[in-house]
């Protein structure tokens, strides 16, 4: 699989495995009654904390990738060529799979473009429901977890066109 | 107007004349990933007049050479009468 796509799955993943500990945090400590409909101090101390958490996450998660990747990589062109590989050739051809050209620039800006309109439909989904006598508990809570989905739907959008073509 | 119109390429053709050059090969002559050549010779991607350019160098041919430029439509139509007649 190409680095793209797989760089954008485990994005994804890692977007989903948040969104869902998210979800099931604020569900339990709702229930349990450490989180008031009418305090929002202890779920934006939640929120920041998750935020922290998720670009912890995100950035331990892009590591492993790119470690894993080269190293897949690595095998792969040494068993192709045998013995006659040496280590220039596996760090040339793991730099020329992470070059980040026009197209994927392009399909950058296409898929950032579906991330935004998502984040848009959550903030305005969020209004809806305030507007409609909601408490601003769950009109916050759309507009963190709409950034989840946003970040989910861009990874979605970059394999679309990765697949698809621009 | 209602005219479409395609970009073609003869990449493939090329590289099976340059002594059967990789994807690979072309790429970093090119200076973009190898993802980006399947795209460009599969036709689900029309690259920059510049990246063009670079295709076009590494294969030590004048761009017209590589990439096409045709109406699809006059064609169909073309083709409907041709049918007809």
């Amino acid at each position: 699989m190409a680095y793209q796509i797989s760089r954008t799955i485990t994005r994804i993943l890692s977007g989903a495995i948040l969104l869902i500990i998210y979800l099931v945090q604020v569900t339990n400590k709702y229930q349990a009654g450490l989180l008031a409909i009418d305090e929002l101090q202890s779920l934006a101390q939640m929120m920041l904390l998750f935020i922290g958490i998720g670009i912890g996450v995100t950035i331990g998660m892009e590591i492993v990738f790119h470690i894993l990747f080269s190293i897949g990589l690595a095998v792969k062109e040494s068993v192709k060529k045998g013995s006659s590989c040496n280590d220039e050739e596996i760090e040339k051809t793991i730099n020329q799979e992470f070059v980040e050209d026009e197209m994927a620039k392009l399909i950058d800006q296409k898929s950032l473009r579906v991330g935004y309109i998502t984040a848009g439909i959550g903030f305005i989904t969020s209004l809806v429901f305030l507007a409609l006598d909601y408490p601003v508990f769950i009109m916050v809570n759309i507009f963190f977890v709409s950034f989840f989905i946003a970040g989910m739907m861009e990874g979605f959008a970059r394999i679309f066109y990765y697949k698809r073509g621009v | 107007m209602g005219q479409k119109f395609e970009i073609t390429n003869d990449i493939r053709k090329l590289r099976f004349f340059s002594d059967e050059m990789t994807q690979q090969q072309l790429a970093e002559k090119a200076g973009v990933s190898r993802q980006t050549i399947v795209a460009i010779e599969g036709g689900k991607y029309n690259p920059s007049l510049e990246l063009a350019f670079r295709i076009a160098h590494a294969f030590n041919v004048p761009i017209e050479d590589v990439f096409h430029y045709r109406v699809v439509e006059k064609k169909k139509k073309n083709n409907q009468k041709g049918e007809k007649s």
